[in-house]
């Protein structure tokens, strides 16, 4: 009877066992209203790709927890998303090049530390470093002295400081610019800038995972690799409290299940929602549901550089001309993307509505004029090449339809395994057609889509793929830079896309909107530019 | 045995080095650069990716890169992923979730799949033959994923919103002990579980037409007796090689269910380090699911001499 018996054993284990789990059912979440000022809410995170360390994230999940758990010189308001001050005193400048910073007393990290000019001084050095290979390091280019300390391939830093970095005293410190840039103060709020206590830089990997910071939250335990990062409020902070007692970011890479625990009330809130979703969030979450511009913005660019089939901007202007923006979004991406019509995202103070004008607006008889006129395309083919990993086939191919049928061209498809192989095909000159491009910011300014894109430095070092080379435009940036005053600046920069309007290195598409929604339990929630929760300002409801 | 187990094992040997000599030359000769990768949509900066080319050595030469790995892995290192985290730490932290899973799906598989194949095979014909072999045909029918969905919709959302019951969970918790895995152990399970239950069924159907069975009969044995100790220990031998092999592939993590139910185990890490390039994950990944195959045809191969006596490894 050996074999019967073993049966048995399994199904009566099997029965303790669920028996055992059914009686802990009830136990979970009774927690949630511990609330001993403020309750604890769980959000929806992806995993962080590298230790928490400002200067070493530039992606969006680690971010979104270095939001909460530090506070930079500025952040950005959630509306107009200018530059506020909130370690800063005041930030100033006569030249746009020698900027003075001055702190506020009162911030401290959350091991008691004040947060002195140093602070940010030492960080930075550590960030602009090449042998820390942090990815934050381009943040740093524009501060003199940066070059020493990220020589290169084969070289080694001279020097361990930044030359422009001047501390005056505890609560000021002067930064000098290689040459002047009127948004300097913009970049600030980035998290490459944020400031580090003397606890990091004995081991910056243990850091990483525990990391110190001087926001409105602190670590609650370590981050638990794959499973969650529990934050809890700081009650020392030197700005305005945060309402929540504890945050728990829990780490999904299934945006369809994050979706579900939403709905579950599992979790309270998620900044990104799943295709599936959106067709009913809408009226599931009703004004809980928030969709708004992101930086993002999608182009079809050429590679100018070295295909002069593509040289002539009639053949680029009239390829837009026949894109039907408004179909394409609308039925393909469901309306979490909007036409484009300015080369600037619609959240960055500078951008303007239709700036585009008729080169932006679907209009196929002057678009086959246009084509025409200037003598259309070689063999009177078009390649259209983007990358397969990320859902493009669908809006790329209409957009190759809507040529074909406007243009009267042949059109074929490039798919690309990766979007690094477009980059490579680009760089190694072997690839001819045109292809899918995008650009997300990294700091909400106006300059950031126009120098990192279309700039003849960005071609060595940028994202200039196109290779898109213009004088006057080059010249209205560096006077741009040198304004003295922000919105100065700001006019400036939008005579420098006015240029790229003209040209039409790339053609602008649409830009992105971000979605998320949060559960009945909180109210005050809202997300920033860069998607990330207000956690500071969120309450439970009722 | 013993001598057989040793030998299988020593043979284990060549086969590892084998196995990750391979995956190293087929992940270091795939398209694409790693360290992009990392940078996602944006051109990595020249000198950081530089920096980090140097620090992974992934400048040096293919046989250097594998020289250095493999002598890393005698003495215990699996090296690091380019985030910077030790691979044994990944792997230590995804594998428990794995097993865990692996073996609640196993249980469920076995124990349920075996007796339905049983019943079936006993009622031949009847109702309950008819109900379970349409229900496993459904059940093959459908892809893992819909079953998937549709059971966390109903079970952890519906079930919680409209009726108050909070027992299966929408996603994986950890502090739920058991019951967190058995709604994604069941979800991994039903596939195997319909062809265990039809193979269990066809066989049983099968020895129980053999001579001896009938002998058996004959003899006044029990019916019990003669099904359990005659006809289904002979029966088992084809099922139990289905599920030897089985419980490696579920060892070897479940992409789907694991995505579904949002745990982070084995699976996941592999495909994402495939996609990511990451050769010291990969490796080190494939070289613990080789290891588990081994372990497991070779656990396969000594039940078949405990199952059926003939059968002798000496």
């Amino acid at each position: 009877m050996r074999g019967a018996t073993t049966t048995k054993w399994l199904v009566a284990a099997t029965a303790i066992a669920l028996a055992a789990t059914a009686c802990s059912t009830s136990s979970k979440s009774s927690d949630d209203k511990a609330a001993s000022g403020g309750g604890s809410i769980a959000v929806q995170l992806g995993e962080p790709q590298h230790g928490l360390v400002g200067q070493n994230t530039a992606e969006s999940e680690g971010n979104q927890v270095l939001y909460a758990l530090f506070t930079g010189l500025v952040d950005y308001d959630r509306k107009t998303n200018a530059p506020r001050l909130q370690v800063a005193e005041s930030i100033e400048t006569t030249d746009s090049k020698v900027w003075t910073i001055k702190l506020k007393d009162g911030y401290t990290f959350h091991n008691g530390e004040k947060v002195t000019s140093k602070s940010f001084v030492d960080a930075w050095n550590w960030g602009a470093n090449q042998d820390n290979a942090a990815e934050g390091m381009p943040f740093f280019d524009k501060i003199e002295g940066s070059d020493e300390l990220a020589p290169g391939k084969d070289k080694k830093p001279t020097v361990k400081e930044l030359k422009g970095l001047k501390v005056v005293d505890d609560k000021t410190f002067t930064v000098t610019l290689k040459a002047p840039f009127s948004q300097f103060k913009t970049m600030l709020g980035y998290s490459a800038f944020y400031p580090l206590p003397t606890a990091f830089f004995t081991d910056p990997k243990a850091f990483g995972d525990n990391p110190i910071g001087n926001g409105p939250f602190q670590m609650d335990g370590a981050w638990e690799h794959n499973k969650q990062i529990k934050i809890k409020r700081y009650d020392n902070y030197g700005g305005t409290k945060a309402k929540l007692q504890n945050v728990t970011f829990k780490i999904y890479d299934n945006l369809d299940t994050a979706y579900n625990d939403l709905r579950a009330d599992n979790i309270q809130a998620t900044n990104k929602l799943p295709i599936s979703a959106m067709s009913s969030v809408a009226s599931e979450f009703g004004d809980r549901y928030i969709n708004k511009p992101e930086s993002g913005v999608g182009y079809i660019g050429f590679p100018i550089a070295y295909n002069p089939a593509y040289a002539k901007p009639e053949i680029r202007k009239a390829i837009s001309m026949a894109i039907d923006r408004e179909q394409i979004t609308k039925t393909i991406f469901a309306g979490t993307r909007v036409p484009a019509s300015d080369f600037i995202s619609p959240l960055i103070n500078g951008y303007r509505k239709g700036a585009c004008g008729d080169a932006c607006k679907y209009d196929p008889a002057k678009a086959k004029d246009l084509f025409t006129q200037a003598g259309g395309l070689p063999n009177n083919t078009l390649e259209l090449g983007y990358n397969a990993d990320g859902g493009h086939k669908e809006w790329i191919e209409a957009v190759g339809n809507q040529l074909k049928k406007n243009l009267g061209v042949e059109v074929t498809f490039k798919p690309f395994e990766k979007f690094g192989k477009i980059l490579d095909a680009l760089q190694g000159k072997q690839y001819q057609g045109a292809f899918r491009m995008a650009w997300s910011m990294d700091y909400p300014s106006i300059e950031n889509y126009l120098r990192p894109i279309f700039s003849k430095v960005a071609i060595e070092s940028g994202s200039n793929y196109g290779g898109y080379v213009n004088d006057k435009f080059e010249d209205l940036l560096n006077q741009a830079d040198q304004a003295k005053t922000e919105d100065e600046g700001i006019k400036l920069y939008q005579q420098a896309d006015d240029v790229l309007i003209q040209d039409m290195p790339y053609i602008p598409v649409y830009t992105y909107q971000a979605s998320a929604a949060y559960s009945k339990k909180i109210k005050n929630f809202d997300t920033d530019a860069q998607s990330r929760y207000n956690l500071a300002e969120v309450e439970l409801a009722g | 045995m013993g001598r057989y187990v040793i030998r299988r094992l020593i043979q284990a040997i060549p086969v590892l080095i084998g196995a990750t000599l391979l995956i190293y030359a087929l992940v270091h000769y795939l398209p694409g650069d790693p360290v992009q990768a990392l940078a996602g949509e944006k051109r990595a900066d020249p000198i950081v990716a530089e920096m980090i080319r140097q620090r992974y050595h992934l400048n040096d030469p293919f046989i250097v890169q594998y020289w250095n790995y493999i002598s890393g892995v005698f003495q215990g290192d699996l090296g690091e992923s380019l985030q910077g985290r030790a691979v044994s730490d990944l792997i230590g932290d995804a594998f428990p979730y794995t097993v865990n899973l692996a073996l609640v799906a196993f249980v469920i598989e076995a124990v349920v799949g075996v007796a339905a194949g049983v019943m079936a095979a006993l009622r031949k014909g009847k109702f309950l033959d008819q109900l379970i072999l349409i229900s496993t045909l459904l059940v093959i029918s459908i892809p893992v994923f819909v079953t998937g969905f549709i059971l966390q919709l109903v079970l952890g959302v519906q079930l919680k919103n409209d009726y108050g019951i909070d027992f299966f969970s929408v996603s994986f918790n950890e502090d739920d002990g058991l019951r967190a895995y058995l709604l994604p152990a069941f979800v991994l399970a039903s596939l195997s579980l319909a062809y265990v239950a039809r193979l269990t069924r066809t066989s049983l159907m099968e020895t129980m037409r053999a001579d001896y069975v009938r002998t058996a009969v004959a003899k006044g044995l029990k019916r019990r007796r003669v099904i359990g100790r005659h006809a289904l220990r002979n029966a088992l031998i084809p099922i139990v090689t289905f599920l030897g092999a089985d419980l490696g592939g579920l060892m070897g993590g479940a992409v789907i269910t694991e995505k579904i139910f949002n745990i982070h185990g084995i699976g996941g890490l592999l495909a994402q380090a495939v996609y990511q390039k990451q050769g010291t994950i990969i490796v080190g990944v494939v070289t613990l699911l080789v290891m588990i195959y081994l372990v497991t045809t070779l656990l396969v191969d000594m039940l078949y001499a405990v199952l059926d006596p003939r059968i002798r490894y000496e």
